[in-house]
């Protein structure tokens, strides 16, 4: 067990996997396969593996898509990295393809693919094309595709060793805000699997739910809430499709109450997901969810950090609720 | 008079026009040895000599705004922590945008002035076409009265008041929705043209292709500005474009295309101005490929120092492609700077004398449009909430 960075993890993750496939390609633009961690050798899948089968390629997301969906059609590994500013440029190709293809063709398609899709946003300064909230809200939408989006090194490693095995093709969500997260990381292989969400903090007054780059603002609500008294449960979606229902509604059915977090716009986000599931299963409980406003995320800080759910807007909220 | 007969005289036994023309041609063979790649074809016709002195001297003023405004903007960035701005930087390419503005018409009711459609790496652009300094600073900065503001920032600014629709942040669309207004231009009879800035990187994209295949099946006024400066955020051209003059693609087309020194303001300008009063007359699109360089990195300053133009070949993502400092210097030795000043002091349309004092104005008015920008009043966070219809406000789902 060492400390490992996000990023670290991953590609951790993406070497164990290459060096037992030689078929499995990784294409990139912009962002090099490359990471970096104190006392740790160098990832640099790019010189490991040549340029054979590490591309760095043009700006042109929608090829890098299709071409890690072809690669997986002619039946071998691929992954690509879509760095943030093009988020949304392959979404048709997942969305109309990848999505598609295994039911369209009777179960007969085979799509061991990745698509890494660095979701930003959660900076201020960046504004219009830069700052995407709507992308996980936009991936979890689709059928056919697995859409996940862990918020820790730990779960961010087993799910890329999860999602690189998976025979689905999987939208793997990078929440740009935590590129400097780390935490204790197995050296070894193992699985995060793509079907659950995770349980972070156990209590029995308030269920709060958050994912991805809003985690950390949660907990902090979170810790703050404890110290008040209040038992919270914190639960992290870790997967957006499809979404476990059973912890969250076993949550809730035990709570009573539950605050759904968004760090996505408020129409059709996965909040207003977790809100359906839970109101259809639990009897009289009540819900609060709060959300980036629908507005684009302005450049200037002293307008963009006001729109965010911060910790201290979860706290508010959860305060109001028991 | 005397003075500009001594100045003549000076750069007649010093450096001719021809005979600066050779040396910039030596540097573009050493700049091609060391590894980029930067060919024009060779003299056109001069369309620029036949300008007024005046017009001729505004071409380097804006070369001179856009420069002061890059400079001033890095030493900001590099020495003061209280400057909030960021910027793709454009130094090293004033002449491209000077150049093709320059041939615009840029004054005048909105549905007679030409659109420019700019990249993210947006200033020179802006300048050129006529965007406030003083404004366009303070939409850096994040101010409530900045040229958008507060909402757009660098890579996003925008400014229709002059036909300057807008930096994208993208690579690619743009290109396509430039086609769509030539398409309203051709449609309402208009002779506005629309002008497309674009950066090698966009060969890769799909919107290249799409852009110059609907401007030609439609014959449509459009201008498509490829400002090869050799890499696209971190990597050589070479990876995402099989060609080494990208306007090949261009006449492969159909599309009539032009390779010019993009160093050089008066080759862009001849290149420019042909396309426009083609496309003007209903001729149809233009390509122009300038070779060009930008002497910052793809983004921010890191390793320039205070005062030092050019960032040589710093990496802050350890890509191992990324250029060598050698090619950074070469490019430095064909400024765009001074080859506009040195030829006009060379046709006599300016002394030496009369350049420097063309500068020292153009770096007072710099200094005057930062201060002015860094006293703007900061943006009201309720704000955020509008402009996302024409009416009313979204409503503040982060507070429950």
């Amino acid at each position: 067990m060492t400390e490992k960075t996000w990023m670290y993890s991953v590609l951790e993750a993406v070497q164990w996997e290459m060096r037992n496939d030689p078929a499995m390609t990784w294409i990139y633009e912009l962002t090099p396969p490359v990471a970096t961690n104190a006392g740790m050798p160098v990832i640099n899948l790019e010189t490991e593996f040549g340029r054979r089968r590490v591309v760095n390629t043009g700006i042109d997301e929608n090829w890098m898509a299709s071409a890690v969906l072809g690669a997986g059609l002619a039946g071998s590994r691929a992954a690509t990295y879509i760095p943030y500013q093009g988020a949304g440029m392959p979404y048709q190709v997942i969305q109309n393809h990848a999505g598609k293809l295994r039911h369209m063709t009777g179960g007969k398609a085979s799509m061991p693919v990745v698509f890494v899709i660095e979701m930003t946003g959660q900076t201020p300064g960046f504004a219009g094309q830069h700052s995407d909230y709507e992308v996980d809200t936009i991936y979890a939408h689709i059928p056919g595709v697995r859409t996940v989006v862990p918020s820790t090194p730990y779960d961010a490693k087993g799910m890329m060793h999860a999602a690189l095995r998976s025979p689905d093709p999987v939208v793997f969500l990078y929440p740009a805000g935590l590129r400097m997260l780390s935490e204790e990381v197995p050296d070894e292989p193992y699985e995060v699997p793509l079907t659950r969400a995770a349980v972070r903090q156990e209590g029995s007054d308030l269920t709060i739910v958050g994912s991805g780059a809003g985690m950390p603002d949660v907990l902090e609500a979170a810790a703050t809430l404890t110290s008040e008294g209040m038992s919270v449960e914190v639960i992290d979606l870790r997967v957006l499709k499809e979404m476990d229902t059973e912890t969250l509604v076993t949550s809730v059915a035990k709570t009573r109450r539950l605050l759904a977090v968004d760090q996505s716009y408020y129409t059709l986000g996965p909040a207003a997901e977790v809100v359906a599931r839970c109101a259809e299963a639990v009897e009289g409980a009540r819900f609060r969810r709060i959300a980036f406003p629908d507005a684009p995320p302005p450049a200037s800080p002293e307008m963009f950090t006001w729109m965010r759910p911060d910790a201290t807007r979860i706290a508010d909220a959860a305060r109001k609720m028991v | 008079m005397e003075a500009e007969a001594i100045s003549r005289k000076d750069l007649r036994d010093g450096i001719s026009r021809r005979g600066f023309m050779q040396i910039a041609g030596m540097a573009g063979v050493a700049v091609g040895v060391a590894g980029g790649i930067a060919r024009a074809e060779g003299a056109i016709g001069y369309h620029a000599m036949d300008l007024s002195d005046e017009d001729l001297t505004q071409m380097l003023r804006t070369i001179l705004r856009i420069r002061w405004h890059e400079r001033t903007m890095a030493d900001r960035m590099l020495s003061d922590p209280n400057y909030r701005a960021y910027n793709h930087f454009y130094a090293g390419q004033e002449a491209v945008a000077t150049g093709v503005c320059a041939a615009l018409r840029n004054e005048g009711p909105f549905d007679q002035i030409d659109l420019v459609y700019s990249t993210h790496r947006p200033t020179g652009h802006a300048l050129a076409k006529g965007v406030d300094m003083g404004r366009m600073q303070a939409e850096f900065d994040f101010r409530a009265t900045g040229i958008n503001g507060g909402y757009a920032a660098e890579m996003h600014i925008s400014d229709p008041s002059v036909g300057f629709i807008g930096a994208d942040g993208m690579i690619g669309p743009g290109h396509v929705i430039a086609t769509g207004s030539a398409f309203a231009f051709r449609a309402r009879g208009s002779d506005q043209v629309s002008v497309v800035f674009g950066g090698d990187g966009t060969y890769a994209t799909p919107h290249f292709h799409s852009a110059l295949n609907n401007a030609r099946l439609l014959d449509l006024p459009f201008i498509y500005v490829l400002e090869n400066n050799l890499y696209h955020q971190y990597a050589h051209y070479s990876y995402s474009c099989p060609h080494t003059d990208i306007a090949d693609a261009a006449r492969a087309y159909g599309i009539p295309a032009r390779v010019v020194d993009g160093q050089d303001v008066f080759q862009v300008y001849n290149a420019a101005k042909e396309a426009v009063d083609r496309a003007r007359a209903g001729g149809g699109p233009t390509f122009i490929e300038a070779k060009t360089y930008r002497y910052y990195n793809h983004w921010g300053a890191p390793g320039a120092d205070v005062g030092q133009l050019g960032a040589f070949g710093y990496d802050p993502l350890a890509i191992t492609s990324f250029r060598p400092e050698r090619e950074v210097r070469a490019w430095m030795q064909r400024d765009p700077v001074d080859i506009a000043r040195d030829t006009l002091i060379d046709w006599g349309v300016l002394t030496a004398e009369g350049a420097e004092m063309l500068e020292a104005e153009v770096r007072s008015e710099v200094d005057t449009a930062f201060a002015w920008a860094a006293e703007q009043p900061l943006c009201t966070p309720e704000d955020g909430l509008r402009h996302v219809f024409v009416e009313g406000e979204v409503i503040p789902r982060q507070i429950a």
